[in-house]
């Protein structure tokens, strides 16, 4: 495992020879060891093309690639870090969560709309995503930010689980989801509960919730 | 309504037609940020808005007035202790959190929680909310004249900037907090509003800790490690 939880806001990255990471830029706080920090203008993995899709689809978070061997201390905004481990599967996350992963992973930007048409580009609108977010798949390990915390919940075929978008952190898994809508009369005339639009996941897997409605 | 019982969920522990042996909400704390209510066809209310996920089947509704009714609504509009709360019903749990405050469950058997609205996140569907006139004390919390209160058996969670410590209050210990410190209180307390204004305040060489609350009694304060914008703290 390449990071090391060294406290709730704060990750320890060891960097080899020939093993990459790519992390936001500046979000290095210290180091030991011979590493170097490059400034990754296609924005991570791919080539000329991911980039200008990254560009088009605006998931192109300032990335750098460090490499070397070492290790990094890597925070941001004194945000809570939460890392995710990655065997096979598939995480799905904003490009502005991602605060460092290894460059096993395989990085791509994905559009909402593939999943559930209008309404997956709806649902990006509503939960801040936008019509695109990234995907990273294999194995390896994620160091993702959130505000306040991140908790995870189970997602069974039984128990489908229902998260406040603006919550809604990361999930992976075989897990599909859709904007649900509760909206009744009382959401017209300005007397809503607050929670009208809710992201409906169902499948197997696991979604992480931050203990806040704050993006970042 | 017994908040000593357990409510498991499963169907043999539910019994709908007997309205006395009711199932109560059970609150539990993930991290500290975190509030999960497990749920049997029961209700909570909660914040507006503070829900962050849910599984099974969950019913929000808004309470216009804190759901005190029309006179508790009029009582809230004038007094400006207003509080958006909505009701959850269903089956399933629920998470709540609001902008990544700490939260602190209280147990309430019988005896009144004083809170600020601001720092109510949750309570059982059974307690009682209502508003309360606070006295001098409001005004130099920068908080207002009222506050709310909850009352009955049952459990209630309230939210802090940073962890809340509960702090007893004694006959023989009374206790002196920072107004913009203070979170809450419960049981058969006194407060009187003290000040340390001296000539030194008026030339603005005041140690910024110039009005105080003091409790007397027997009941229970929480404070938190961090301190609300006042007129006091300027001062």
């Amino acid at each position: 495992m390449a990071f090391q939880e060294i406290n709730s806001k704060m990750v320890q990255a060891t960097v080899a020879p020939g093993q990459r990471l790519f992390s936001q830029r500046g979000a290095m706080l210290a180091y030991r060891g011979e590493v170097s920090f490059t400034p990754n203008l296609r924005g991570g993995q791919g080539g000329v093309m991911s980039m200008i899709g990254r560009r088009v689809a605006n998931e192109d978070t300032p990335l750098m690639t460090v490499e070397g061997s070492g290790t990094v201390f890597f925070g941001h905004g004194g945000h809570h870090v939460q890392v995710i481990n990655l065997s096979g599967d598939t995480l799905y996350v904003e490009a502005d969560r991602l605060l460092a992963f290894e460059g096993t992973l395989e990085q791509s930007t994905v559009f909402l709309g593939s999943q559930g048409g209008v309404m997956g580009m709806v649902r990006g609108q509503v939960s801040g995503q936008g019509l695109f977010t990234t995907s990273l798949k294999g194995h390896g390990s994620v160091a993702v930010m959130a505000h306040g915390g991140v908790f995870e919940v189970p997602i069974t075929p039984q128990r489908p689980v229902r998260v406040d978008p603006q919550a809604y952190v990361a999930h992976h898994g075989d897990v599909r989801n859709k904007l649900s809508t509760a909206l009744g009369w009382r959401d017209m005339v300005g007397r809503g509960s607050g929670e009208a639009f809710q992201l409906e996941l169902s499948g197997s897997g696991t979604v992480f919730v931050q203990a806040s409605e704050e993006k970042l | 309504m017994d908040s000593g019982s357990v409510s498991t969920r499963g169907p043999c522990s539910v019994h709908p037609w007997r309205g006395y042996f009711r199932s109560v909400a059970m609150f539990r704390l993930q991290g500290s940020k975190v509030l999960a209510v497990d749920m049997t066809q029961d209700a909570v209310k909660a914040k507006n808005g503070s829900m962050v996920a849910y599984d099974g089947e969950m019913a929000f509704k808004k309470l216009s007035g804190g759901g005190e009714g029309l006179r508790g609504m009029v009582t809230r509009r004038i007094t400006g202790e207003q509080m958006t709360v909505m009701e959850v019903r269903g089956q399933g749990t629920c998470w709540f959190a609001d902008r990544a405050s700490e939260i602190t469950l209280v147990g309430l058997q019988g005896d009144k929680l004083y809170v600020e609205s601001s720092n109510f996140l949750a309570a059982d569907a059974g307690l009682r909310t209502g508003t309360s006139f606070t006295g001098t004390r409001g005004a130099s919390q920068g908080n207002g004249l009222f506050t709310t209160t909850i009352e009955g058996h049952g459990q209630a969670a309230i939210m802090s900037d940073g962890p809340a410590v509960v702090l007893r209050v004694s006959a023989q210990y009374p206790l002196t907090v920072d107004p913009g410190a203070y979170v809450a209180h419960q049981g058969n307390l006194r407060q009187s509003f003290q000040s340390g204004v001296t000539f030194r305040t008026l030339f603005g060489e005041g140690g910024g800790e110039a009005f105080q609350i003091r409790f007397e009694g027997d009941g229970l304060v929480y404070v938190q490690p961090s301190e609300r914008n006042t007129i006091a703290g300027d001062v």
